[in-house]
């Protein structure tokens, strides 16, 4: 197989990359480009990291590998249940799990959903996990003790910390934004240590790093990049921000150039990200407005123990929401699905949307949300897409019932709060819909802007670099004008058989173990005479 | 599948809590035990639950226990769950 290396930039834009590389921050990324192909890369219908990335690692879109959010939760009770989503429920195959049974050797570091981490023909190490159990869901294990090895290696700089992340979700105050930057300078120094010494020691057909360092300085950071907001005229803070922010810019330049260069000249390197960046102004506080609208109902804190309503206070402050679920029709659950979920009457008496109204109930909630308007009566909200336009497919049974895409695509706020619609104090980052893609190598066309692409054609794009078949039901393809014509000539897309079920390399290496077992019974009872 | 004592299944857990906090740095007073509860004495935070939850559900091979029985009393979030909480919802919900 040719080499191959994915790169992911988690929410880069060319918005922000444009400058960084025009200004000389990042002149390795301008002359791979000059000698590669680039293309805006449309996200998922809600652009979010577990949906969009599991849609470039499988090929196909959330309504078919099943996730959504970070969380998902089901009415239990009078609470909310909430976890969080992992791998298993993925509902499709993984490129990685794709190219393992093809004998070809993957490594993956930094994606997140790979935990419990599957089994492949390679390492995994995964993103979104919390330090304190990073070893244990490393695979092989073996690996976590070669990075512990490493000089400068820490398992808590590098996973993901909850406790920041919560913090950060509220919005990084602004006497953090140099701790914060440079944190995450260091975070990204960590993985650029492990994928380079296990390039170096564990090398594979398909390498794939994700950098998840640019979303978090874009939501922070994003006046102080965008060229329409940077200050004209800045005060000695601002400069010092905008320069700090250069430098992980910077020092991720020279990591993509370094992975490049141990890559070697005959791979080829792909980068893309999970979604695209822009400015948001104002925030809608959508449980407010179905409050407001009878649709939902708060759950009366006044009642309650000294005890209990402390502990709903923590609760809340974490961003749950507390319902009263006799009174509720609509609510959102999560601010990062963008979406409404409908509660359908479980029994008579119960305050749900009785079954036979779900369908008149949800298209007239559409027309209302989209009469919501700004004090000047524009509309705040631009669509509202029914479970079954923005997520098609067999799996999409937790998808929000409506999903909201506001003027300024920024996230929903699910507190109880007034007013409805509030008007930040500072531009901040939001995930925007149309993220990154870029390629070069040999075979790749050289210094094209192609066409928008979907997150579903990088798989076929990684596998037919790689030599292999791209599988009949993925819902990408191998577009055309990434590869020369006399790439193609020598090497024509192949379509392959359908994709295999999620976990089939594990269960095909399981598979083999018992079948080497049963081998040693028979030859055990040859030798016992009791078969021939 | 053969069914599992209460024995199996808190050697199971044992194992597993022990695997899970090897790194955590903690000065155990007593080895993990029945009586060991994850929130005062290991320190559990929400996200340590549902990796323990996650590790339950792979080293038994069974998905989809309620667990909300387990974390919840009453329709509400409870405070604290001890290993023999753990071991007597197990021994309710394994697949005989």
């Amino acid at each position: 197989m040719n080499p191959t290396v994915l790169i992911g930039l988690d929410g880069a834009t060319f918005t922000i990359l444009d400058p960084l590389m025009q200004e000389g921050v990042m002149p390795h990324l301008a002359s791979m480009l000059a000698s590669g192909v680039r293309a805006e890369l449309r996200s998922t219908p809600n652009p979010l990291t577990p949906p969009a990335w599991i849609a470039l690692m499988t090929g196909r879109n959330p309504g078919t590998h099943g996730v959504f959010d970070f969380i998902w939760s089901e009415e239990r009770a009078s609470e909310v249940y909430f976890t969080l989503y992992n791998f298993r429920d993925i509902q499709c195959e993984t490129i990685w799990s794709m190219v393992s049974r093809q004998q070809g050797r993957v490594g993956t570091l930094n994606f997140p959903m790979m935990s419990p981490p599957p089994e492949v023909n390679g390492y995994v190490i995964p993103g979104l996990v919390s330090w304190k159990h990073l070893r244990r869901n490393i695979f092989p294990r073996e690996v976590f003790d070669e990075l512990k090895g490493l000089p400068g290696f820490s398992a808590r700089e590098m996973a993901w910390d909850f406790d920041m992340e919560k913090e950060a979700a509220r919005g990084v105050p602004e006497e953090e934004y140099e701790n914060w930057i440079t944190f995450h300078i260091r975070r990204e120094r960590q993985w650029f240590a492990a994928v380079r010494h296990l390039m170096r020691t564990r090398p594979a057909d398909l390498t794939a790093i994700l950098f998840d360092g640019p979303d978090k300085m874009l939501h922070m950071g994003w006046r102080f990049l965008d060229p329409d907001l940077v200050p004209s005229d800045p005060s000695p803070w601002e400069q010092k921000i905008r320069q700090l922010l250069h430098d992980y810019f910077r020092e991720l330049d020279t990591f993509l150039a370094e992975i490049r260069e141990l890559a070697g000249p005959e791979a080829r390197l792909f980068m893309a990200s999970d979604h695209g960046f822009g400015p948001t102004r104002e925030v809608l506080r959508i449980n407010t407005w179905l409050a407001e609208q009878g649709l939902l109902r708060w759950r009366d804190m006044e009642d309650m123990a000294e005890g209990d309503r402390e502990r709903y206070r923590r609760l809340i402050d974490r961003h749950f929401v507390l319902l009263d679920w006799r009174h509720t029709r609509a609510y959102a659950s999560t601010t990062t699905s963008n979406g409404i979920h409908i509660r359908v009457a479980r029994s008579e008496g119960d305050g749900g949307v009785p079954a036979a109204d779900y369908a008149t109930f949800r298209q007239e909630l559409a027309d209302r949300l989209l009469g919501i308007t700004d004090e000047a009566g524009q509309p705040v909200i631009s669509r509202v897409l029914t479970r079954e336009e923005a997520f098609p497919g067999p799996n999409n049974r937790r998808a929000p019932d409506l999903t909201i895409v506001t003027r300024d695509h920024g996230f929903l706020s699910i507190v109880n709060r007034e007013p409805v619609l509030y008007r930040r104090p500072q531009v901040e980052g939001t995930h925007y819909p149309m993220g990154v893609f870029m390629a070069a190598g040999p075979g790749i066309t050289g210094g094209v802007t192609l066409p928008a692409m979907d997150l579903v054609d990088i798989a076929p794009a990684l596998l037919h670099s790689l030599g292999l078949p791209v599988p009949s039901d993925l819902e990408g393809r191998v577009v055309e004008g990434l590869f020369t014509d006399s790439f193609l000539a020598g090497r024509p897309v192949r379509r392959g058989g359908p994709t295999a079920r999620p976990d089939s390399y594990a269960l095909r290496e399981q598979h083999t173990l018992e079948a080497e077992e049963e081998a040693q019974i028979i030859k055990q009872l040859q030798a016992l005479g009791y078969m021939e | 599948m053969a069914s599992r004592s209460r024995e199996e299944i808190l050697d199971s857990l044992v194992r597993i809590l022990e695997d899970m906090t090897a790194d955590w740095d903690m000065d155990l007073d007593d080895p993990i035990d029945e009586a060991t509860r994850l929130m005062a004495d290991l320190e559990f935070e929400s996200i340590d639950v549902v990796q323990f939850i996650v590790a339950i559900e792979e080293r038994f091979q069974q998905r989809g226990m309620p667990f909300e029985e387990l974390l919840m009393e009453d329709g509400r979030y409870v405070d604290e769950i001890t290993v023999r909480d753990t071991v007597d919802f197990l021994d309710r919900h394994l697949a005989g």
